[in-house]
């Protein structure tokens, strides 16, 4: 192994300067000749027949270029594919087109669209354009979507279901007949949205020349989003061309299928210009998740071993929509039971249509769900049992010494240490002070609770049959100059996994990091690759630019040894400077030895091939997409996992939560780079701790979404957030390069659990228990003023 | 919607008042903007004419009488947070100011004339105004007239800024000894509070209390100046049944609260109880201590 003076360094990224200070270029920046701008017009009417669409009035405004409906569009495109066909997993499906035809099944939903030469006058003309809606009838909760009664949300299908899944392992109807204890609650998580500081763009052009187009798009996978454009603009890919630039945030939010992609881009192709959309905040908190309801059970022995776990849960996964969004609900179920050691599993998903907008995919990909429910039930079987819950976590975790460890799901973890990990959260947080001192806290009026959460979050995905791959591609160059040009499938949605990169092919080839420049997110320059996504960058990213990296290093080390005339096995490269322990008088520079590389292909360097340029793939082991006896398949390579832990102080008059202290041990395998991980995991508290403690999604009666902005989707400032305690407890994988486990992915869940715990745990002596989420003060609130009232009826 | 949004700068408020009386309904006024610009953006108000009067210099400045203080309409959120003599002359008003959420931006753009013509149930100037007893100038092509804030908010057509402009905002020195509290209670720190309070207390000599001041916003739809409620069974002693009768008459005088993502209503009404006792409770305290202090000088 090369040494490596980078890797495990908290490197600074080069461009985190023009990041902060508004000078990166998003894909919004980038205008063209003539540039025209797109308004959409969308449905407010949660069901609705679209009687007719009267765009005469906008096409008479001056500077309008074109308006078209949905007709209009389906005469140009084909339905969106889906990013995950739910028929792939024995669901059903629907063909999803741009703009709705006939009649819209969603507030919100896009029905015609109007571009002028400025955006101002693309609303204007927008306010004119008349659709003749016949409101029809909607529902919008998932229990009501499931009557037999109920308004049929796709026309044709038989019933509101996606599909009805279940994840079961041994024999949980015995285990419960068994069983000492059954402790059972019923967890309500509510609709929430990933809300990028960059909301969406889709920024195409039109080349008449190459009759192809250009999109820069704030895209996580721009190939797979490339193969869904050319399906449905009917153009073959190599005419298309997807641009990712620099992104700010992206949560899932930008994985590819959403309905204005191919819309924007045929509108290019029609106008034969440029035309450019970009998501106002509004539309931006459309696009929703993480609505579930869970009813979960434990069978639970005397000393607080599960025996099994159900878990029959509801997804409201809003109208069906291209993006992969509804997969989410089947990874909360695939992800059961976690860290736990639990062979009887009986979850069943049901995954259920509605008049809701529909999902996308939102940062954690329904796995954080999972950590929610079991944390929650774990929480409350250990308040019926007396146990403390740090005791019964550790009572139930997969032990350190059982991996790799298949699932009752079929899943396979790589590694961890989860009771190391909780071990060192507990100790950051002051877990035992908190419990020692919570009663004479009581006494003097003060509400101080300490939650626990573990989060494992399976990493890496491969689905079969869909554009999400376990592996991906890079190419490393090295120039005659010595300088060193990284392109790679993977995609930065923002938090600058490129440096991380950057610095992996720094102590392969032994360069300084200075000399290396990594480009992503161009499908005309990039190797094909799958983008971000599922914790995968510096897995696959770095795996494969590690993996060219060792090829190129063979060749200049041949030449390295050709040059001043030693073995191979003494050549030693290190910052850029070439040394041989043979003839330590003499050494070379790294980019002389580039130069001859190239310059001297017929004496020296007639050892190797020319250029000195790679290209690898990474595809890490592990993944089995052979179904086992049981039909099971293992989707990931990796898990990584970390404990949380929150201490929270609440305001028994008002219900206003505080959160005091915070504390997180991660298991990512390998740091390549601390801030990374540590931005990333301190990102994943703060999503946590605001989907707990503010943000909610609500309608009103018919379906229409009241929250609109960010007055009402109240997302966690810094004040909100506490003092965050972070260890690492990394256990190596031993199938990635490194050991890498994905670190921008996890932590929702686990945090979440956390907060909800800590305020169950504050209110345990009146007991109040909050499963209903989420927990806002109003809430808190509510329910001790029952408790109270409950209390003193009891006493009279 | 209109699509060519006309823009006007006039020079001093005569030509203001000129131009929106020559104007028709579509002429709105923009001062900091801090409210109308999201509205505009997202489509909800599209004013055919936009008066900026931003560049008035008269509305800019801040005086003091012997009859107490003078604010121009355009003083944004952050003069009148550090401004000395509100902080001397009416503290409660620089403290208010400061609770404004939206962050330094906003609080540099903001003016006190826009957060009181938005008349928004939701915003922090309006009850420290109610419980100083200030009064607003207001001024239009027929001259200007002064309108005291509790009026104001019983006007029905309190949006001036289609034919009047806001033009100074007056409030006169307070007694002597007067303790003040404003209470804002938020969910989170980055929401509108789900109820606020401005109180103002007066002491006797005895340390009885004469009088006590009181305005409730965020939970109706209309902010509640409650000074005259309180009157009926003022002076009291402070005590825990003073504090009981201050939480039944602001609960009873909530009648329809806002429901809202800060909250619903019952959780409102029992908040405005809430905060109405902690701001009651910091004037006191105040009162108290500047008692004392005289006591011993
Ligand atoms: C993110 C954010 C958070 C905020 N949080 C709070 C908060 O917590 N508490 C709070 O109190 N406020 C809050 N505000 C509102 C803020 O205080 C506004 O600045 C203020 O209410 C409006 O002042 P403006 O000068 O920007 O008004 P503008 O937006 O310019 O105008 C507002 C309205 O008043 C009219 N108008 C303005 N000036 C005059 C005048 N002199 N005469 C006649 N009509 C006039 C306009 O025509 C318009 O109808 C917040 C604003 C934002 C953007």
């Amino acid at each position: 192994m090369a040494e490596q003076p980078y890797i495990g360094r908290k490197e600074k990224a080069p461009d985190r300067v023009a990041f902060v200070s508004g000078r990166a270029h998003f894909s919004s920046d980038f205008a063209f000749e003539g540039q025209l701008h797109a308004h959409i017009i969308r449905s407010p009417h949660a069901a609705a027949k679209i009687r007719s669409v009267d765009l005469s009035g906008a096409l008479k405004v001056s500077g309008v270029k074109i308006a078209i409906d949905g007709a209009g569009a389906a005469e140009h495109l084909d339905p969106i594919p889906h990013h995950i066909d739910p028929i792939v997993f024995g669901g059903r499906t629907t063909d999803l087109f741009c703009l709705a035809q006939d009649h819209t099944r969603y507030f919100g939903e896009p029905v015609a669209v109007v571009v002028a030469t400025d955006k101002r006058t693309a609303q204007y003309a927008a306010s004119r354009v008349v659709v003749d809606y016949e409101p029809t009838a909607s529902v919008t909760d998932a229990d009501l979507a499931l009557k037999d009664d109920a308004p049929l949300v796709v026309l044709g299908w038989d019933d509101n279901s996606i599909m009805q899944v279940p994840f079961c392992g041994g024999d949980a109807e015995a285990a419960f007949k068994d069983a000492d204890h059954i402790v059972k609650t019923q967890v309500r998580v509510h609709r929430q949205a990933t809300q990028p500081i960059e909301t969406r763009t889709y920024n195409a052009i039109w080349d008449e020349g190459g009759q192809s187009i250009t999109l820069y798009a704030s895209a996580q996978n721009p190939h797979p989003m490339r193969f869904a454009l050319a399906k449905t603009l009917r153009m073959p890919e190599n005419r298309l061309r997807v641009i990712a630039p620099s992104m700010g945030g992206a949560f899932g939010l930008k994985m590819h299928s959403h309905p204005e992609e191919a819309l924007i881009c045929l509108l290019a192709k029609l106008t034969k210009g440029a035309v450019k959309w970009t998501e106002n905040r509004e539309e931006c908190l459309l696009i929703g998740g993480r609505e579930q309801t869970h009813d979960i059970e434990f069978a639970l022995r005397e000393d607080g071993r599960i025996l099994a776990i159900r878990d029959h849960f509801l997804a409201n996964a809003g109208a069906p929509g291209a993006t992969p969004g509804w997969g989410m609900a089947f990874l909360t179920g695939l992800t059961m039971p976690g860290p736990y050691d639990v062979g009887n599993l009986d979850v069943w998903a049901n995954i259920v249509v509605t008049n809701k907008p529909p999902w996308s995919a939102c940062r954690g990909f329904g796995k954080e769900i999972t950590a929610l429910a079991l944390e929650l039930c774990m929480d409350k079987a250990a308040r019926e049992l007396g146990l403390d819950p740090v005791e019964i976590r550790n009572r139930n975790f997969i032990s350190s010494n059982d991996f790799p460890k298949k699932t009752a799901t079929g899943l396979i973890y790589d590694s961890g240490d989860y009771a190391g990990a909780l071990a060192k959260t507990v100790e950051s947080i002051g877990y035992y002070d908190v419990k020692r001192n919570q009663e004479k806290w009581r006494g003097e009026g003060k509400y101080i609770g300490v939650g626990l959460g573990y989060e494992v979050t399976p990493e890496g995905g491969a689905l079969p049959g869909t554009m999400v791959a376990g592996y991906d591609t890079s190419t490393v160059k090295v120039d005659p100059g010595g300088s060193v040009t990284i392109l790679t499938g993977v995609t930065d949605p923002g938090g600058g996994n490129r440096i991380g990169i950057a610095q992996i092919v720094a102590d392969e080839l032994g360069v300084a990091i200075e000399a290396i420049r990594v480009l992503q997110g161009d499908t005309q320059t990039c190797p094909y690759g799958f983008g971000n996504y599922s914790g995968r960058s510096l897995i696959v990213g770095g795996g494969s630019a590690a993996l060219a990296a060792q090829d190129i290093k063979e060749k200049i080390v041949k030449v390295a040894a050709a040059l001043m005339e030693v073995e191979e096995g003494s050549i030693k490269i290190y910052r850029g400077v070439v040394t041989s322990s043979a003839k330590p008088e003499s050494e070379l520079s790294f980019n002389e030895v580039c130069y001859a590389a190239y310059t001297r292909a017929y004496d020296v360097a007639a050892c190797i091939e020319q250029p000195l340029e790679a290209t690898r793939t990474f595809k890490p082991g592990l993944i089995s997409h052979l179904p086992d006896e049981q039909g099971k398949i293992n989707p990931y390579p990796s898990y990584s996992n970390a404990a949380y832990a929150a201490v929270c102080e609440i305001d028994p008059g008002t219900g206003v939560v505080k959160l005091l202290k915070f504390a997180v041990t991660h298991d990512c395998g390998k740091a390549i780079n601390p801030v990374l991980v540590e931005g990333q995991a301190c990102g994943a508290v703060a999503f946590g701790i605001g989907g707990m403690m503010g943000e909610e999604i609500v309608f009103d009666e018919g379906g229409r979404q009241k929250t609109r902005n960010f007055e009402d989707y109240v997302m966690p400032r810094a004040a909100d957030v506490p003092e965050i305690v972070m260890k690492h407890h990394d256990s190596p994988n031993p199938v990635t390069f490194m050991g890498l486990k994905g670190a921008g992915e996890a932590g929702v869940g686990g945090s979440a659990a956390a907060v909800v715990n800590a305020v169950n745990d504050a209110l345990a002596h009146l007991g109040v228990e909050i499963n209903d989420l989420p927990v806002t003060a109003p809430r808190i609130w509510s329910a001790i003023q029952k408790a109270q009232s409950a209390q003193k009826a009891a006493e009279s | 919607m209109s699509l060519r949004v006309q823009y006007a700068r006039p020079l001093n408020v005569d030509q203001t008042v000129a131009l929106l009386g020559e104007l028709s309904s579509g002429a709105v006024i923009i001062a900091g903007g801090q409210e109308l610009m999201p509205f505009i953006n997202y489509g909800r108000v599209s004013p055919s004419v936009l008066v900026d009067i931003s560049g008035l210099k008269d509305l800019q400045n801040i005086e003091t009488s012997d009859d107490g203080l003078s604010i121009g309409a355009l003083t944004v959120h952050r003069d009148i947070q550090i401004n000395p003599l509100i902080n001397e002359i009416a503290p409660l008003l620089a403290h208010a100011a400061l609770q404004i959420g939206g962050g330094r931006q906003v609080h540099n753009q903001g003016t006190i004339g826009g957060n009181i013509v938005a008349m928004h149930p939701l915003y922090d100037i309006i009850p420290a105004l109610l419980v100083l007893d200030a009064e607003i100038e207001i001024t239009s092509q027929q001259g200007s007239r002064i309108v005291s804030m509790a009026d104001l908010i019983n006007e029905s057509n309190h949006k001036m800024g289609t034919h009047a402009v806001l033009t100074r905002v007056l409030i006169g020195n307070s007694p002597a000894g007067q303790g003040w509290g404003y209470e804002k209670l938020k969910i989170t720190d980055g929401c509108y509070g789900s109820a606020n309070a401005a109180a103002t207390v007066c002491l006797a000599e005895d340390g009885q209390v004469q009088s006590v001041r009181l305005a409730i916003g965020a939970v109706t739809e209309k902010i509640l100046n409650l000074s005259e409620d309180l009157a009926t069974f003022l002076p009291a002693s402070p005590d825990a049944d003073l504090d009981s009768r201050i939480a039944g008459i602001v609960e009873s005088a909530v009648e329809q609260p806002l429901s809202d993502q800060q909250g619903h209503g019952e959780y409102r009404r029992a908040m405005a109880g809430v905060v109405a006792r902690k701001a009651f409770h910091q004037a006191l305290d105040m009162a108290r201590q500047d008692m004392a202090l005289r006591e011993r000088m």
